[in-house]
């Protein structure tokens, strides 16, 4: 790695000074090693009573039966699946910065990757409870898998695209789960070697005895390169199944050959919206600033941008093949979509979705924390429209408009919503709480090369010709982590 | 090669060591140490930790094993002497009778299940009304209904009721009081008999008849016009020209049903093959459902009845009666269907709906004007259908009051509910020494009586009915009485000291009257259910009113109804639950208006321009005023609705008739006027917008088809020039592509094919789907969420016509000016069995498949409820199974006990919560008749399997049969031109060909 040299012109990974790697360690073991602070406790607690509305709601629903929620004949999916891909969405941008990054060799995927995979993780849980939730005798969701049965040759329909879907769901929790964990090992194993009594055991048994050797980490960088091969078709199989649900059927709106790309498009879009949530707020928290970057938030900036900017080319085109395509019931669908009774939410979606992100054109806009953080969540919002808008308008007013209805949630439809998204939260400050939610690992690989004391260091040596310097002296005035003085640092001694 | 040569393998086998025969004794075996570990030492050896670990495998398995929950044994008790003709699993069929028509009742295992029509009798035979259908779930009303009888309130035996009633009859006699015995309409020969009776041992007795529907303006008119006071029958059959006024014939005028199966068979497909359509001009206030099927309507205020057919009169007759029409548009109508009337002298009818002596005069004149008379109407074969008398019920009522009655006994009368004046029938029965009523339960009226004898159900009686003149029709009972009820007759004969048993007695007015001089003997009518004696030819009557008289008393009677600018408002007879009398049965609750598609509830309806006008939207309530009457309603705009007028269903607003009817809508007996002694439906009122916000529970919401080609609709004209007109089926210019393989269908292949020009909407179908599989009734709230259960429906869409154009489109319609021009069409909806089903497709788990025969099968066990195959359905006819209907207290008004439950058709597995359902082409019926065909070694054969829904209707538009039978009615049907399907542009291939809608309309 030292055998040469970072261009001085790419940004710094890691700022600040004197940062070791037992600096490193320590600050990402903060929250592991210590008694949790009050914030963590009091969004612990929103969090737990979240999940308590969810199971609230789910354990109503599996009491009373479906009727609890606001479906009706013509509208049999409502909430109960926007959630759910709506969630399923969300997971993509952690599978998509684990993989897909590490074969790009993204290097600052390295600081943020943890946390994002943790999110898919939570994220997938939260759409699989869907998936079970949602069906009307639930106790036999088991029969979604080819087992083999005492009732003779019953066997699972492979045309329909929700025995996909379970293939889909649970090969994706499956990758995601290992190579989540398989990351985790060096981590867990840090943690364990300066732990001592019960937490010591419980993470010597987690470690999968990690003894650091050059072989261990010969196969640790073996695994993580075959997990990353396995997952990138996954990035791209999961949302593609998942939108085929609606793109095999016979229904206008749902009936699209655009459906895969665009919900993938959409999937890593929203991902990154909520991996961007949720790092704002722990980079700060934690005290992470100078591991999450203003580099980082940036270029996640710039991949909403552009997905988003996918998803908006992807809703115009459905406007436009539903007009080309002459049949009345598409053009009436996306008519209705924008004009008719529930066109609040077209709009809705089409704000946040499409125009919000435009916004991130403008540097300041995509380097100032508070926005950034606003509009992922505007986006998120957006995302969850986008879906709801697919599910419900379409359906509410198919072929015969004899049958046209209106659907409104009840409070379980709410409930379960809400309740999911304590349930995330529960999981995700468990997971800051008692795992490493950095990579230390990979952020201690960037040290040496692209961190900020390194260049500076580089820089007093006069290893770059000043034009050169100046420019990254520039770039650095947007890092909220490095100060002016730290700047100024940046000469030739 | 016989040889004793051995060879061994070495030299231990060959020497046979003591070693070496230990050794080979396990050479292939091992043996097991059960002995080892079974004896005394074995025991108590410490067990090793992988034994320990085998044995706590096995016995978790074992105990989970153990511990899965029992499936509930419900125990069947065997028959301990088995009836002879009851065999388990087989249904018996009784002949017998309702509301006058000849029904057979199957029963199952001893329990009546299901009413269907007599095919062989006279009258309604093809098809029932939809109470004729819901009528067993009143059998199993066990919630609601007396279990014994009762004074004051109180249980008490037979013997003391009957002792109480007689005493105080006697009573009556001694204190030179009269009995009255009020009743509705009664024309079966044993009760008038044993009313006879009854007066012979208490002399004196009035029987007074009061029908709450009442027609005695028509015998009035009839009686002045012809000397007859009668209502005539009529023959829908021979008329090729029907004009109505304001008579809702299709549905509850008269004998709704059975006009429609007259009336059909002029327009259904047959007879448009041979070239013959009748016209249908309706003039009326309200879009009835007759209304939504003529060719012609005009929407009229109920003050201009009068004038509509004084200028009728008058076109026809070339006579100049003042009072004609004003309005341009009817005057227009008039004279076209004066001029049509008039070119089909004998082939034409006209009829009047007002009750109404002078309106139904002029119908009288105008009738034998056109000679009506002897062709279309029956003056002969008279209907004995409806007799009452509102005014000797009015003079019964002054004798009340005068102290004059002593004892009063209300036979199937529940006048405190359904008379206009129920404080004036509250008074007088207060001033009646003894009050008995036979209802089945404390009714309205029945509550406030000192005692009731409850009658038994007519599936537990004797009995016969005699709808028409010479027709007669026998009720025989198909389970004994479920609780300690007696039928009326047989009260009646006990208090006349007359204790033949009751089967003795109708056999014996059988036997010597009935069938005196007929061949057919007791045992025949048994089988057969019916006799008619009366005469096949209808019989010409001579018009000898006074014209003149009857239209100037008609105008003026009008102005008692016209309002200047309030709104006049007219009451009509709902086509579900009648005149009350049906209001705790909740299918028929349940049923949809076929116009409004309204459930549960009565409103008001007015033209959406008026509503808008008054400031009223959806879920309004308004507050409707007349005189001193004031109720609050909920609010329905009515396209069809004349401007400027009201309309409101009877029959609901009941407070004492059970769970499912109790308090459903308002009572508006209360708004009919009585003039001259006869009631008269209409008022005028003023309506102001209500503060209450009320949502109706309609089954439909959207009432257009937004242009869209699922209804073809074509006029009689253009059909004549190309019968394929505007069917524009879409494989005839299209090639389509299939992604599946095509699958054979080697046996039979079951299709529908649906007449739209013969489907009336009236809904008796859905009634009978819904008895027949066991289709939970989900009450107003669910049917508010939009969650009812039926497996077919009738889809209803409104075309507003404004200058010669007719307009489907919601954005269209807003900006019209009058929506009282309006063309409907009803399409019975259900599954389509698509051969490429998009519901089989997407089902994980197969539990919806298709089957060999063309249908499309739902493993209710198999489906676990991702409700993808509802969404997945471009016709939406799949219904998901919210809650647990049979078990849920929210569902109580209808099956949540275990005596209603025994309504349950055996055959139709009942459906747990989680489960999506929908129409199976009633497999059940088609198992049978294969099972039937199989047992007798022969084919089916066309028209022996009859789905529910096609043997209730009397139009018979749902023709249902074997698609590989060349020669079947269906598949006949389906090579008709105007075979389209719905939706087929999307290559479902749906296996149910509608036939266009053909409208016989005046040429512009």
């Amino acid at each position: 790695m030292s055998s040469h040299n970072e261009s001085i012109l790419r940004e710094p990974l890691v700022t600040g000074k004197k940062i070791t790697y037992a600096q490193v360690t320590d600050d990402v073991l903060l929250p592991v090693e210590n008694k949790p602070n009050k914030a963590w406790w009091i969004g612990f607690i929103v969090a737990v009573c979240g999940a308590m509305l969810w199971v609230i709601s789910v354990g109503y629903t599996f009491w009373t039966g479906i009727g609890a929620w606001g479906l009706n004949k013509t509208v049999g999916w409502a909430w109960d699946i926007t959630d759910f891909v709506w969630w399923v969405g969300i997971g993509h941008a952690g599978t998509l910065i684990s993989a897909v990054l590490l074969l790009f060799r993204q290097n600052w995927r390295n600081s943020i990757n943890r946390s994002a995979e943790a999110m898919t993780i939570f994220a997938v849980i939260c759409a699989a409870t869907y998936v079970v939730a949602h069906m009307g005798r639930p106790w036999l969701a088991y029969w979604i898998f080819p087992l083999p049965n005492q009732y003779g040759s019953l066997w699972v329909n492979f045309n329909s695209p929700l025995v996909w879907d379970a293939f889909a769901i649970s090969t994706y929790f499956t990758v995601s789960l290992v190579f989540w964990y398989v990351g985790l090992l060096p981590d867990i194993s840090s943690v364990r070697d300066r732990a001592t009594g019960l937490k010591k055991k419980v993470y010597s048994t987690l470690s999968f005895g990690w003894n650091g050797s050059v072989k261990t980490w010969q196969r640790f960088e073996i695994v993580s390169l075959v997990l990353a091969g396995i997952s990138t078709p996954l990035v791209l199989s999961v949302h593609t199944i998942v939108s085929m649900d609606f793109a095999t059927s016979v229904i206008p709106g749902w009936h699209t050959t655009i459906f895969p790309p665009y919900f993938v498009a959409g999937a890593i879009f929203s991902g990154f919206a909520m991996v961007q949530t949720l790092l704002l707020i722990l980079r700060k928290v934690m005290n992470f600033e100078n591991y999450i970057t203003m580099f980082h938030i940036e270029s996640m900036n710039k991949i909403i941008m552009v997905t988003g900017s996918i998803v908006g080319i992807a809703y115009l085109t459905e406007l436009f093949i539903a007009w080309y395509s002459g049949s009345e019931y598409e053009m009436y669908a996306f008519a209705n979509r924008v004009a008719g009774p529930y066109a609040w939410a077209y709009w809705a979606m089409m704000t946040c979705n499409v125009i919000s992100p435009q916004l991130f054109w403008f540097k300041k806009i995509r380097t100032s924390i508070p926005i950034s953080w606003v509009l992922s969540i505007v986006v998120n919002i957006g995302m969850w429209f986008e879906r709801f808008v697919i599910i419900v308008t379409s359906l509410h007013r198919d072929y015969l408009p004899s049958s046209w209805a209106m659907f409104y949630p009840t409070w379980v439809d709410v409930g379960i919503f809400i309740g999911s998204i304590g349930l995330f939260f529960t999981l995700f400050l468990l997971f800051i709480r008692f795992l490493p939610s950095i990579a230390m690992a990979e952020v201690k690989l960037l040290l040496k090369s692209a961190s900020l004391q390194q260049k500076t260091k580089l820089v007093q040596e006069g290893a770059f010709p000043e034009e050169q310097v100046q420019y990254f002296r520039d770039s650095l005035t947007k890092y909220d982590s490095v100060s002016e003085e730290d700047i100024n640092a940046l000469r030739k001694k | 090669m016989d040889s004793n040569k051995k060879y061994w393998k070495g030299l231990e086998e060959l020497n046979q060591t003591p070693a070496f025969v230990q050794s080979s004794k396990g050479e292939f075996s091992e043996s097991i140490p059960v002995e080892d570990v079974l004896n005394e030492e074995g025991l108590s050896t410490k067990t090793p930790r992988r034994d320990f670990l085998k044995v706590l495998g096995f016995g978790l398995g074992a105990v989970s094993l153990a511990a899965c929950q029992n499936t509930p044994v419900h125990k069947a008790v065997p028959y301990l002497i088995k009836p002879e003709e009851v065999t388990p699993g087989v249904p018996n069929y009784y002949a017998s009778s309702f509301n006058g028509q000849s029904i057979l009742v199957r029963t199952r295992e001893g329990r009546p299940i299901l009413v269907e029509a007599n095919p062989n009798s006279v009258g309604l035979t093809q098809g029932t009304e939809s109470a004729t259908v819901a009528s067993v779930l009143d059998l199993y009303d066990m919630t609601n209904k007396l279990q014994n009888p009762q004074i004051n309130g109180r249980d008490v035996e037979w013997a003391k009721l009957d002792a109480r009633v007689i005493e105080a009859l006697n009573k009556s006699v001694q204190a030179g009081k009269r009995v009255a015995i009020v009743s509705r309409t009664i024309n079966s020969p044993t009760s008038l008999a044993a009313i006879a009776e009854f007066t012979n041992k208490y002399p004196g007795t009035l029987h007074v008849q009061l029908d709450p529907i009442s027609y005695s303006g028509i015998r009035a008119a009839n009686e002045a016009s012809f000397g007859q006071a009668v209502v005539p029958s009529y023959k829908f059959e021979q008329a090729l020209v029907v004009l109505s006024v304001g008579a809702d014939f299709l549905g509850t005028w008269l004998d709704g049903e059975e006009h429609t199966q007259d009336y059909i068979k002029n327009r259904n497909y047959k007879s448009l093959e041979a070239g013959k359509m009748s016209r249908h001009i309706q003039f009326e206030t309200g879009l009835s459902m007759t209304g939504t099927n003529a060719d012609v309507r005009i929407a009229i205020k109920p003050s201009e009845e009068a004038a509509v057919l004084i200028s009728l009169y008058n076109e026809i007759t070339g006579s100049s009666l003042a009072g004609g029409i004003q309005q341009a548009n009817a005057a227009t109508a008039i004279k076209l269907a004066a001029q049509e009337l008039l070119k089909n002298r004998g082939q034409a009818v006209v009829v009047a709906g007002a009750n109404d002596v002078h309106i139904q005069t002029l119908t009288n004149a105008i009738n034998a004007a056109i000679g009506a008379y002897g062709t279309t109407i029956d003056l002969v074969n008279y209907s004995k259908k409806y007799q009452g008398s509102e005014s000797e019920f009015a003079a019964l009522l002054g004798m009340a009051n005068a102290g004059q009655i002593g004892t009063a006994i209300l036979w199937n009368s529940n006048p405190v509910y359904d008379y206009y004046d129920s404080a004036a029938v509250k008074q007088a029965l207060s001033k009646i020494d003894f009050t008995l009523s036979f209802s089945d339960r404390a009714d309205e009226t029945a509550s406030e009586l000192k005692a009731i004898a409850p009658a038994s159900n007519f599936l537990e009686s004797w009995g016969d009915e005699s709808s028409k003149v010479g027709y007669y029709t026998i009720v025989q009972p198909t389970i004994n009485p479920v609780f300690n009820t007696r039928q009326a007759e047989v009260s009646l004969l006990n208090w006349a000291g007359n204790n033949t048993d009751i089967y003795t007695y109708v056999r014996n007015i059988w036997e010597n009257s009935i069938l005196a001089g007929s061949s057919k003997t007791w045992t025949d009518i048994l089988q057969t259910g019916f006799e008619f004696k009366g005469n096949a030819t209808a019989g010409a009557a001579s018009f000898a009113g006074n014209v003149n008289a009857a239209a100037s008393a008609a105008t003026t009677a009008a102005q008692a109804i016209k309002a200047g600018d309030d709104f006049e408002l007219s009451l009509y007879q709902p086509a579900n639950i009648r005149d009350g009398r049906y209001a705790n049965n909740a299918y028929l609750q349940e049923l949809p208006d076929p116009v409004s598609k309204v459930t549960w509830d009565n409103y008001v309806a007015l033209n959406p321009k008026d509503a808008e006008r008054l400031g009223l939207g959806e879920k309004s309530t308004a507050t409707i005023k007349a005189g001193e009457l004031e109720i609050e309603l909920p609010v329905l705009a009515q396209p069809g609705q004349a401007l400027g007028t009201a309309s409101v269903a009877l029959g609901y607003g009941r407070t004492k008739v059970g769970k499912a009817g109790n308090n459903v809508g308002v009572n508006v007996f209360p708004f009919a006027q009585v003039n001259a002694g006869i009631i008269r439906f209409a008022n005028k009122v003023s309506i102001s917008k209500a503060s209450r916000i009320y949502e109706l529970a309609q089954t439909q919401t959207h009432h257009t088809i937004e242009g869209r080609n699922i209804i073809r609709e074509t006029t009689f004209a253009k059909f004549l020039q190309n019968p394929a007109s505007e069917a524009g089926r879409f494989s005839d210019d299209h090639k389509t592509y299939d992604l599946w393989n095509k699958y054979e269908q080697p046996g039979h292949k079951w299709v529908m094919a649906i007449d739209l020009n013969a489907c009336t909407g009236c809904g008796a179908c859905i009634v009978a789907c819904n008895v027949e599989n066991n289709i939970p009734v989900v009450g107003r709230d669910e049917v508010r969420r939009r969650r009812e259960m039926h497996w077919l429906r009738i889809d209803r869409y409104y075309t507003i016509e404004e200058n010669g154009q007719g307009y489907t489109k919601e954005d269209d319609i807003a900006n019209l000016s009058s929506y009282e021009n309006v063309s409907v069409v009803h399409q019975p909806m259900m599954c389509q069995h698509c051969s490429h089903a998009p519901c089989e497709t997407v089902c994980p788990v197969l539990a919806t498949v298709h089957s060999s025969e063309g249908l499309n099968h739902m493993a209710y066990n198999r489906c676990f409820g991702t409700r993808y195959c509802a969404n997945n359905c471009p016709y939406k006819v799949r219904r998901f199974n919210w809650f647990n209907y049979w078990n849920d207290s929210r569902f109580d008004n209808y099956l949540n006990n275990e005596f209603t439950q025994l309504v349950l058709n055996p055959d139709v597995t009942t459906r747990s919560r989680g489960v999506m359902e929908k129409c199976s082409m009633c497999i059940q019926r088609i198992q049978a008749g294969k099972l039937q065909a199989k047992v007798e070694g022969r084919k089916v054969q066309d028209g022996e399997i009859q789905m529910a829904c096609s043997s209730a209707c009397s139009a018979n538009a749902m023709i249902f049969g074997d698609a590989n039978d060349p020669n079947s009615e269906v598949s006949k049907a389906l090579r008709s031109e105007r075979i389209y399907y719905v939706l087929e542009e999307i290559n479902v291939q749906p296996n149910i060909g509608y036939m266009t809608k053909v409208r016989n309309s005046f040429e512009a």
